[in-house]
């Protein structure tokens, strides 16, 4: 550890800091464009120019190391000058179209500009401008808009470090030079729109969040992706009740500050509801909205009695909806509970430390379910589980596998009495006999375990669709009804029912809510983990 | 003084190996090779032989700074990439004799304890390039190059590089880069290439000059070497490259240390049909201006800073009182404008703003603040706003033409008519509705 002291304020950092980084720790901003903390240092966007006692001239922050006693100045009026100058060169082209422009809110040039620059511009020629750039698809996800770009490289970098497929580079020289795909091969790898993420202006935004949203009326939630089994901490992005992006959030230990497009275009899914209230099947036609209770009461009477239903739960689901499962369905009860895992399509992402972390199957928490010593099936022996008849059958998530969503499946359980829970309607649905209507993934709350086997959590963002309600909430409702005592003090809270789980299944003990909000994810305990 | 660097210019064949022997070559490399390489180092530097690519840097100090207990390999690499505009001087040595340039690149390395070196020359230099070529093949087969060279147990290859044509290769770590077959961007320092450059190692950039006087230095001795020029910090024979408005342009070697009054109406054959000087660049298109009354300083390197300008590379562009200052730094603001590479703010948009306004004051529409925006870009685009020294390299002339021929500037300004007022575009207005639909 060296003491560096920064506008007065002393600070001490691990050796080898940069300044940027240093100054975060003492609370001090210094402005940054090609910086990333993600990729290597180029040291060329020159904004963040700091003033060391000893050292002739300005130095770059970004690629200055910490020294033992170093005396820094982040905000003399050398320092001011300089800044200012940098930002008059660096808008001295920009076509300044913020109004049109998406990035417009989020946009680093407007903070620093509005922070740090002139407010007037000595520029009165034509600004530079590439014509047949202005609003360029460079691949699936990503548009571009090349007479906004400052040439922070990051994009480029990206490509070369976190996505290793080379897929953009400057092309040019000089004033003149532009990012462009190499070869002219679109920008098409897994993980492409993370470069709109990185670029601090508005060169390179989203297809898919373009003119969605001002970014000033977005709410964010924190998050986990529940595309696979990595569990990418995210930003759900939302107003008004509709969810509009997914972001990545930092989170050193898992995915780094990166998501994949897989996971980066589940937002749009969660505005899908197509269940909104319970229904009932009385006759022989379509099932009909009734009341939660008059539904509920259906499931205590049809579906949970003489030796319970066949269970089908979920690796989609929370720790505390898969424990509540688990305590009610497969303790209680004595039913037997299966919890279908698909592999799915391998992906990867790559952490803060430069390594890449694998899925291991489709589902955001599959390791929760075999933590929580549930049975875990593949696809063929779901079929099997669900073909033998016998006993009603629970469906606690409608989409718990790919499966589950084919006419074959409905057609397998056609004649029995099926039970589910859903958001979006499927086969299976159709012809079951009673549906409660589920929150979205951003409309409960809870923690989730990573392949990794890390827990995190996730927020509620929105209040439930319709008259959806969380799985967890379905659960407690359902087990009072059936007079089956969890021992859960009311009201029941996802958090309470956390405190229980933690208690009760050791691969859990000690973890609480609150330290969830420091740390990046919590080890699940290992030798417990490596059992399943 | 009797011509050291280029004795053999008018000799016939004199790029051969046989010519070369003849005149004494590579017998101060047979010296070398029995010293100990830290005392070859210690003898240049005693010598006070200084960069000639353009900062001035000591050429034995630089070599110093190579880490000798290191394991990884370490390299020398000759920086052949002449390519500043009113600079030919290095062509003139690799034409007259390329093996005093093998020799001195031969000897540098033992000195550092490089085993392979690279001559890194302008894509232009085909010609060059192919004599390097020949002489190397000449080299090796006389033993001088290759394996155990001469039976001293040394090892020394070297390889010709060829660059693409970009100007900002000559800087050492764009160059070295470039070698490694990337973009040739300068790279951030620290770390100086002499701990990490090519291939992440140990690496010396050497000037084809500076190179070329390191056999002359050890056969004669450092203090030979010193007693040439005006003092030990400003020693040795040096090439001028005269170019412009002079009767005899061309490259002339001198002491280092005679006056600019000599080299140009001396040797250079004075100004161009008996017209009055009115400045010169010292040392190459990037050396701030100076006026014709500082023709009577000496032309090294200390003298030249004193003036408020750089010696740089010895190129001397001399303009006669015909030349119009503004035109001048537009041509040579087209020259920076194009060869900046792009990474720094500062030196991208400010070459290319810069040129901006100075073509529109030569076009007539030159506006009072464009001064002032033009001290401001030089201002902040150099002293280490940017990676490298090309912010300098352009803003040192936009500064000095400014300082020494405001005049000029502002003459056109009065001169200079109001831009057309930019109207907005009038949208046509539909008049059978009203605004929103309504």
């Amino acid at each position: 550890m060296v003491t560096v002291t920064i506008d007065g304020r002393e600070v001490q950092v691990a050796e080898g800091t940069n300044l940027v980084e240093a100054a975060r720790k003492a609370g001090i901003d210094i402005p940054t464009y090609c910086y990333h903390p993600g990729l290597s240092v180029v040291g060329q966007c020159r904004i963040c120019f700091v003033e060391v006692e000893g050292a002739p001239r300005l130095v770059t922050a970004c690629s200055t190391p910490v020294n033992d006693g170093m005396v820094v100045h982040t905000a003399s009026d050398r320092v001011r000058e300089a800044r200012a100058a940098v930002m008059e060169f660096l808008l001295e082209n920009h076509p300044l179209d913020c109004p049109v422009c998406d990035q417009a809110g989020e946009c680093m040039l407007q903070d620093y500009s509005f922070e740090h620059g002139l407010d007037t511009t000595h520029m009165v020629d034509e600004r530079r401008r590439y014509p047949g750039m202005e609003r360029r698809l460079i691949g699936p996800h990503v548009v571009q808009n090349q007479n906004r770009c400052i040439h922070c490289t990051r994009c480029i970098r990206f490509t070369r470090e976190i996505s290793e497929t080379s897929d953009l580079a400057m092309m040019k020289r000089g004033n003149h030079a532009y990012i462009d795909t190499f070869d002219g091969e679109p920008l098409d790898n897994p993980w492409s729109a993370c470069v709109a993420d990185v670029c601090p202006v508005g060169a390179l935004t989203v297809k898919e969040f373009r003119f969605r949203a001002r970014v000033w009326h977005l709410e964010e939630t924190p998050s986990v992706c529940y595309g696979c089994s990595i569990g990418c901490a995210i930003e759900v992005g939302h107003h008004k009740g509709v969810v509009h992006r997914f972001r990545p959030r930092h989170n050193p230990e898992i995915n780094g500050w990166w998501m994949c497009d897989h996971g980066r275009f589940l937002a749009e899914e969660l505005n899908g509801r197509d269940v909104d209230r319970p229904l009932l099947r009385t006759g022989a036609g379509e099932a009909a909205a009734t009341s939660w209770d008059a539904a509920l009461q259906w499931f205590v009477e049809k579906a949970c009695r003489d030796g319970g239903p066949r269970v089908v739960a979920s690796a989609n689901l929370t720790n505390e909806a898969l424990f509540l499962v688990k305590r009610i369905f497969q303790d209680e009860l004595g039913a037997r509970v299966v919890v279908p895992v698909d592999p799915g399509e391998p992906r990867k992402i790559k952490n803060a430390h430069g390594q890449w972390v694998e899925s291991a199957d489709a589902h955001p928490n599959a390791s929760g379910a075999r933590l929580m010593g549930l049975h875990l099936v593949d696809g063929r022996e779901l079929e099997a589980f669900l073909g033998e008849g016998g006993g009603p059958v629970l469906v606690v998530d409608a989409g718990a596998h790919p499966w589950l969503g084919t006419e074959e499946a409905a057609r397998t359980v056609s004649g029995q009495t099926v039970g589910a829970i859903a958001m979006v309607h499927t086969p299976l649905t159709r012809q079951a006999a009673a549906v409660l209507p589920s929150a979205s993934w951003i409309e409960t709350e809870g923690t989730v375990t990573s392949s990794t086997g890390r827990v995190q959590l996730i927020r509620r963002g929105l209040w439930p669709g319709g008259e959806s309600r969380p799985v967890w909430e379905i659960l407690t409702l359902l087990a009072r009804r059936l007079e089956v005592d969890l021992g859960l003090p009311t009201p029941v809270t996802p958090r309470r029912i956390f405190e229980e789980l933690t208690a009760r299944v050791p691969g859990f003990a000690g973890m609480t809510y609150r330290r969830f909000t420091t740390e990046p994810g919590i080890p699940v305990i290992e030798e417990v983990a490596d059992v399943g | 003084m009797k011509p050291i660097l280029l004795r053999a210019r008018g000799e016939e064949n004199s790029r051969s190996i046989n010519t070369y022997l003849r005149l004494g070559g590579y017998a101060a490399l047979k010296r070398a090779l029995i010293m100990d390489p830290a005392d070859v180092r210690e003898e240049v530097k005693n010598s006070g032989l200084r960069g000639r690519g353009g900062a001035g840097f000591p050429a034995g100090v630089k070599w110093g700074f190579v880490p000798q207990s290191t394991t990884r390999p370490r390299y020398l690499i000759c920086n052949a990439d002449e390519s500043e505009p009113g600079t030919f001087k290095d062509r003139e040595i690799i034409h007259t004799e390329p093996h005093m340039l093998l020799e001195g690149i031969i000897i540098a390395s033992y000195a550092i304890g490089a085993n392979t070196a690279y001559i890194y020359i302008r894509g232009e230099f085909w010609t060059e390039a192919e004599i390097l070529e020949r002489a190397i093949a000449e080299a090796c087969r006389k033993k001088y190059l290759g394996k155990d060279i001469l039976r001293t147990g040394f090892d020394i290859d070297i390889h010709v590089h060829r660059g693409a044509g970009a100007y900002i290769c000559g800087e050492e770590t764009a160059l070295i880069e470039s070698i490694e077959g990337k973009r040739g961007q300068p790279r951030l320092k620290p770390p100086f290439p002499a701990v990490v450059g090519l291939f992440g190692c140990p690496t010396v950039v050497n000037n084809v000059e500076t190179l070329a006087c390191v056999p002359h230095i050890i056969e004669h001795g450092a203090e030979w070497f010193a007693g040439i020029g005006r003092d030990v910090r400003n020693s040795g024979p040096k090439l001028y490259g005269v170019s412009g408005h002079v009767e005899k342009p061309g490259v002339y070697e001198l002491p280092m240390g005679t006056t600019f009054r000599e080299i140009i109406y001396e040797h250079a054959g004075g100004i161009r049909g008996g017209k009055k000087l009115k400045a010169f660049i010292p040392g190459g298109s990037s050396c701030p201006v100076l006026p014709a009354d500082r023709v009577d300083i000496p032309a090294d390197f200390d003298s030249v800073a004193e003036a408020g300008s750089m010696l740089g590379s010895g190129g001397i562009i001399v303009m006669d009182e015909t030349v119009d200052m503004v035109w001048a730094l537009e041509n040579l603001l087209t020259f920076y404008a194009h060869e900046s590479c792009g990474q720094c703010t500062p030196c991208r948009e400010g070459s290319d703003w810069a040129l901006d306004i100075v073509r529109r004051i030569r076009a007539g529409h030159g506006q009072p603040r464009d001064l002032e925006a033009l001290e401001r870009i030089s201002r902040h685009a150099s002293q280490g706003m940017t990676i490298c020294p090309l912010g300098d390299a352009f803003c040192g002339p936009i500064a000095s033409f400014l300082k020494h021929f405001r005049h000029e500037f502002e003459d056109y300004i009065a001169r200079a008519e109001p831009l057309p007022p930019k109207k907005l575009p009038v949208l046509p207005v539909r008049s059978d509705r009203g605004p929103f639909g309504i």
